[in-house]
Formats: C-alpha cells, structure tokens, sequence
C-alpha cells in the first residue's frame, strides 16, 4: 500500500509538470494542443542524449532542447502565422511520431535486445526520508520530483504575486488590453508556449529516462493528453493541477499494480484505461468553469 | 500663441488599399478639449490610434512639445503623456480594478493591497466612485469608462484620447464625464473627443475639427460653430429634413398587446417583470433605457425567441404568445436586431441569400422544388435600388458591405417580413449619418402605412424624434410612459438611472 502511495506521486510527477506549463500557456491564451508531441519527442531526445552522454543530466537537456523546438514549430504556426490551434498541434503531433520512429531506426537500427539507460535514481532526503510511513511515501522520490512540488506553488506565485503573471493574465482574458498597455501580446505568447515546451520535454524524458530507462514508440500513448486534460480540470490554477496530477498519477500506479499482480480477478487492461476514462468521467461532471475568454483565439491586429 | 503639445503633421496612413489617413495634419493645446467630429470611416479614429501607437503612421511627423517623436508603440506614446480610452474598452472583465490599471505598468512583486489603496485614493481625488477591488465584470459601462480613465490619470497623461466616449452613458453620466473634463482641462491637460454627435461636442470643447474621407475639412472655434454647418461639413452635402406626422395615432384601433410579460430565472433577478403596453396601428413607440435593462430580452420575448414565463403578447386580437418563431414570423413581425453582426446577417451569404433568410423554407422563392435564383436576384437588385445599397451586384457576400449598407439589407428584409409589427432594436447602432437618416425614413413610412411599431434606442434624441410615446424600461421594469410633449431628456435621463417618478437627483 506505501509503495503504491508513493508509486503514485512517482507517476503523477511528469502529469503535473505538463500541465503547469499548460497552464502557464493557457493563461495567456494558448491552447498548447502539441503537447502530446512535445511529450513524445521530450521522452526521445531524453533517452537519445542519456544513452550517447551516459549522463542522465545533458539527457534531460536534450530533452528541454527537444520539448522548445516542437513548441517553437507550434507557436510560430499558430501564433505568428495564425493556424488553428486544434489543427496545428493534432499535426504537429502526428509529425513528432513519425520523426521520433523514424529517427529511432536511423540511430538505433533494430536491436535485438532493448537499450536502456540507468533511470533516475531515489534520492531520499536526509532525516524526513526516516519518518515511518511519511517518509516512505514523500520522501524517498526523485529529483524531479521534488522540483515538481517546488515549482507548483512556484507557478502559483508568478501568476498571482508579480507583474508577469498580472501580464500572462490578461493576455489571455483580453489581448487588446496588454496591447493597448504597450506588452507585445505575440512575444507574451511565444514565451509561455516555449515555457510549456521546457516542463514538457522534461516530462516526457520523465517516462524514457526517469522511469524504465528505455524508450519505445507507445511510450507517451496520450500521456500529454492528460497534462492537457489535467490544466482544464484544475481550472487553470496549479494547485488544482497538481491535485488533479495526483489522481491521475494514482490511477496510472494502480494500472502498474494489478499488472505486476498478474492475471487476477480484475483485467488489468481495465486499468491501463483507467486515467482516460477518468477524464472523461470528471471532464463531464465538473461545473465550474474558469476558461481563459480568448483562449485558442489567435491574436490579429491591424497595422 | 503656446507651444503645442501635439502636431502631428502631414499623416498618411494606407490600410492595403484604402487610405484612412490622407495628408492629415492636427495640433493640441495646452488646456484645449479638441473635437474630432466626423462619420464613421473619416478616419477619426486612425489619426488618434497613430498618435497613440496602436497604428503605425506611412508617412508623417509628430511632435511632441515641438520635438519630432517616433511612437512606434502605445508604450511610448504612454511615456510622452498620452493615454487613449478605446471604444470598445480595452478592459479584462474577469480581473479586478486594480489589477486592470496597473496592467503593464508595475514590475516584480505586487503588492495588491497597497495597489488598491493607491487606486482608490487617486479615485478619490476625482470623486470617481469605482471600488478598487471590485471585479470589472460587476460594474457599470460608466463605472467601467472611469477605470479606463483612471488607467490614464494613473499613468499621469497629460493627453487624454476618447472614442465616443458617451456612446454608452445615459445623459447624468454623461454630464458628470463633461463635469470631469472641465476639471481635468483645468489643470493644464489636454483631451480629444472623437465623435459624431455634434450636441455634446458643442457643450465642452473649444475647438471643433472635422474630418471626411481621411483628410481635415475643416476646423472651427466653439463660438464660431454652428450645428448645420457642421453636419454639412460632416457629409459633404445638407440632409433633407425629416418631419414626423402629427400625432393621431391613439385614435386607431389597438393593434398589438403586451399584458403582465414576466421573464424570471430561477434564483436570480427577473429580466422582465410585469410589462403592459399597448401599441395603437400606425403609432411608433420608443422604449428608452440604458441598453441592459431588458430591452433586448422583450424583443425577443414578443418575437418568440425567449420563452415567456407569464402574461401575452396579442397581435391582431391573436394570442401569439407562446408560438414558434416561424409562427411569429408567418403572423407579420419583423424584427431588425440590435447585433446585426452575430443575429442579423450570414455575413458569408451573399445580399440576396441574406435577404431570403427568413422564408428560405416558404413556397415564395421556390420554383419546382428548388431555389429560384432569377427571382431572387431581381427582388435583390430592386431592394440594392430601392434602399440606394452601395454594393456591385447582388451576389457579393455580407461582410463586403459597410455597417450602413449592412444595416439597410436587414432593414429591408424585416419591413418586408413585419407586414403588421416591426420591432428596431437599436436600428443605428454605429451608422453614420446618412445611413441613420435612411432608416429614420423607413421607420416613418412603415408606421405611415399603419404598422406597429416597437423602437429600442439608447439614443435619446432618436426616441423623441420618433415616437409617439415613450416608455422607460430600467431593470426589467416600466419606469414610465410618456408623450413626448410630456417630458423633457432629463427627466427620462433620472428614470433611466433609476430615480422613480418625482424622485429628484440627491
């Protein structure tokens, strides 16, 4: 039961990281509908880089590298060049599975036996990590993880304390304002999408690099799309996210549980399905709704 | 004479093809409330966003303080002292006043509540009572304006931009914003008003510009300014004027009945409460109001768009009630809506798809099953003639067309289907003169062939040159009827605020 807890947090880690950056973008009013791709290419520079450099660090450097360059692709073409949102990120998305196969092959050829790379190791915290129970569940996670829980109120904080967040805001509840206060609602826009683009390729080197330590094409499979799910959910604030993340982070761990179990009484692709069924289920019941007006509305300005 | 604090000179500004700006030169005085008078398309608009940055000047200097300024952004038109209030307020409805008048001008940390106190006492010393904290989407249109113009007076402007800044105030707001000009102009500060309403322009400003067709045609000094050689100026030519037939309606049979219309939500005020009026055929009966207070809600409650919680609706000695809106079409009603853009018009339809909208299912257009095109076009040509639409032909699309020319095809097409009511929800919203003038005709020719006629109209001058009667709707509520010999401006101006019958302005 404390390994799954804990599993669970272990899981819910890269969910919350993709949807903070989602957040972050949404807010301003880009619906970063790549983010499947971003996660996906993430998790292939991640193992590519750790695999050639033995270092688990510039692997997930590559990763950021990774993540920035799809959300660059992606903001450009709907940003700059105005493209629907939806349609641009299912392309983009379609495109970075094609890309990470194909660049698979070219490197790697087919090998008999799966490469891997050493994963990201537990790093207990001295003292807290010997608190019974506690300890187990919270304290004995990874690096990432721990930044995660930091950078949550991190994001919290901009958003609500600083002239930033005031800014990331309003752009996406009314651009003609921050337009009309001389901010560059474009470049606002760029660099949220790019911040998404930094949390989203490390999330996706999370799945390569920080947990099994290999990479296989299925290995995001919507995962992303649960980030995207999980900013909604949460309403646009981190803190819900990061609830939200553990959720589904929870459910992704029962998944593994009953899986190790075997052939029990329960199938255990029921819960493999089980985070897409679960947003489905909360996407339907939930009532409040706190979308950013001008979100997916690209901004066009005469000049 | 002083240094001006703004020149512009020698503007030229192209939007693809079509020039807004033509060779436009403009100064500022210390202490001078401009006027920039002028129909909609005179590039009033484009000369103020280019000094204000949002638009970028092809050709031109300005000068500010007599040193020649590049403003290649509102950020720098802001640190010259010049703030200008949009239109359409540029205002985030889900944040709070505070929040919107520091927008982009605070850095690093926040403190709110410091920033609110700040707010609330710069508010103060304006008299504005606009509370700091409060989210935008809980005020007034006018509590609103006055965040906007706390975002200038917070960025210490020493110019100060409006566009049509009474378009949405009922006359006390109105006179209150003079009120603060006066005071404003006092302390050495300058204001533009972009309008085109000449009688507000008359009351405070010192200098009146006119514009037409992109360039200056004309400039005159308040005491030298008189209203038809304005609007002459305004439209290149003097309009015909208008006569509305002496009254005689109340004698004719009553036509249409409303009786007891509520409109309630659950758990929330009603929009409609108890509403009875009646409207004799050939007699034009104006509601007044500040657009909010259920004006729109009981044109659609009348034409079957909203159901009725209570009372009737009877035209013609029918209770039409709780009919279909194809039922309340098929009776006679024509209904020319108040957002012609999102109800009025498939802007991607050409005019004479437009114009068939309301009896695309009816046997009048078909012919052996199918669309008679032929027809139709004929019927659009003579509409484009009838109603002097500028358009090519009649299969050009909707959004090809003016607001004005717009407006006429909607016009027309209701007149045609209100064979017994017509109901104009603000029929001029955004019009220029001439097309204002052109519906004003059309209004009085309907009621002259003995239709009833139901007018919405913020504006207040337009209510009492048309109707035969006035009723005051202030949340939900008649406030009042009148005749228009009745009653004065100020007193519907009271009603409109909410100050009941008597009640005087404390």
């Amino acid at each position: 039961m404390i390994k799954l807890l804990a599993n669970a947090l272990f899981m819910s880690t890269p969910l919350i990281l993709g949807a903070c950056g989602e957040v972050v973008a949404e807010r301003t009013g880009m619906m970063v509908t790549a983010v499947e791709g971003i996660f996906l290419f993430g998790a292939w520079g991640g193992f590519v880089g750790a695999y050639f450099t033995k270092s688990l660090l510039l692997g997930f450097l590559a990763a950021i590298a990774c993540g920035v360059l799809v959300a660059l692709l992606y903001a450009v073409t709907t940003i700059h060049m105005q493209q629907n949102q939806v349609v641009m990120g299912t392309a983009v998305n379609i495109l970075m599975t094609g890309i990470c196969e194909f660049f698979y092959r070219v490197i790697f050829g087919t090998p008999l036996e799966p490469l891997t790379v050493k994963p990201l190791p537990v790093l207990p915290v001295p003292l807290l990590a010997d608190i019974p129970v506690l300890g187990t569940i919270l304290f004995r996670q990874n690096l990432i993880t721990y930044l995660t829980w930091i950078l949550v109120p991190a994001v919290l904080f901009l958003l609500y304390k600083t002239s930033l967040g005031l800014t990331l805001r309003s752009t996406g509840e009314n651009p003609e304002a921050v337009d009309v206060a001389g901010i560059r609602v474009n470049r606002v826009r760029l660099l949220a999408v790019l911040f998404a683009g930094i949390l989203g390729g490390i999330a996706g080197a999370y799945y390569s690099i920080g947990d099994i330590g290999m990479y296989t094409t299925s290995i995001i499979s919507g995962r992303g799309w649960i980030a995207f799910a999980i900013c909604f959910l949460g309403n646009w604030n981190p803190l819900l996210a990061l609830g939200a993340g553990v959720v589904f982070g929870t459910s992704d761990a029962v998944g593994v549980y009953v899986k190790s179990l075997g052939s029990g009484f329960f199938p255990s692709e029921l819960f493999t399905a089980l985070p897409y069924i679960l947003t489905i289920l909360l996407t339907v019941v939930r009532r409040r709704f706190n979308a950013p007006a001008k979100l997916g509305t690209a901004y066009v300005k005469e000049h | 004479m002083d240094q001006p604090v703004i020149e512009m000179l020698h503007i030229t500004k192209k939007f693809s093809k079509v020039v807004a700006n033509d060779d436009v030169s403009l100064s500022i005085g210390k202490g001078e409330v401009v006027a920039l008078l002028g129909e909609n398309g005179a590039g009033k608009s484009t000369i103020m966003k280019i000094l204000y940055g949002l638009y970028r000047a092809d050709e031109g200097v300005i000068r500010v303080d007599g040193v020649p300024c590049r403003i290649g952004s509102s950020r720098d038109a802001i640190r010259l002292g010049i703030s200008m209030i949009q239109q359409n307020f540029s205002l985030v409805p889900a944040h709070t006043v505070t929040e919107n008048i520091i927008l982009g001008n605070c850095r690093g940390l926040i403190d709110y509540r410091r920033k609110e106190r700040e707010i609330a006492a710069l508010a103060e010393t304006y008299g504005f009572d606009v509370p700091a904290g409060e989210l935008v989407r809980n005020l007034t249109v006018g509590a609103q304006q006055k965040v906007e113009i706390l975002k200038a007076l917070y960025l210490n402007a020493r110019v100060l931009i409006m566009d049509e800044p009474t378009a949405v105030l009922t006359p006390q707001e109105t006179d209150r914003l003079m009120e603060f000009v006066r005071q404003y102009v006092q302390k050495g500060n300058s204001v533009v008003f972009i309008t085109h309403k000449m009688r507000e322009v008359m009351d405070v400003s010192t200098r009146i510009v006119i514009m037409r067709g992109g360039r200056i045609c004309g400039a005159v000094k308040k005491e030298d300014a008189d209203e038809t050689a304005l609007s002459r100026m305004m439209i290149g030519h003097s309009l015909e004027h208008l006569t509305k037939p002496a009254g005689g309606a109340e004698e004719k049979p009553v036509g249409f009945s409303v009786r007891n219309l509520s409109i309630r939500r659950k758990s929330e005020p009603p929009l409609l409460e108890d509403i009875s009026f009646d409207i004799h055929k050939g007699e034009i009966i104006g509601f007044a109001g500040v657009s909010g207070n259920g004006q729109q809600e009981l044109c659609e409650a009348i034409c079957g768009a909203r159901p009725v919680t209570d009372g009737s609706v009877v035209l013609d000695g029918r209770d039409i009630t709780h009919l279909s809106i194809r039922r309340h079409i098929e009776s006679g009603i024509g209904y020319v809506v108040s957002d012609r853009l999102r109800y009025g018009m498939v802007m991607n339809l050409s005019i004479a798809e437009n114009l068939l909208l309301k009896e695309s299912y009816g046997p009048k257009w078909r012919k052996h099953g199918l669309l008679d095109r032929k027809r139709l076009n004929r019927y659009a040509e003579e509409v484009i003639r009838r109603y002097s639409v500028k358009a090519p032909d009649p299969s050009v699309p909707g959004w090809s067309l003016s607001g004005g020319n717009q407006q006429k095809i909607v016009v027309a097409r209701e007149v045609e289907a209100g064979k017994k009511m017509i109901l104009f929800d603000q029929p001029t919203r955004g019009l220029d003169l001439g097309a204002i003038h052109y519906v004003h005709k059309t209004i009085l020719e309907e009621k002259a062939k003995g239709k009833c006629i139901l007018l919405v109209s913020t504006e207040l001058s337009e209510i009492f040159t048309l109707s035969d009667r006035i009723v005051v709707l202030y949340r939900g509520k008649i406030a009042g009827i009148y005749k228009p010999s009745e009653v004065d401006a100020g007193k519907i101006g009271l009603l409109m605020s909410g100050y009941r019958n008597g009640e005087e302005k404390r």
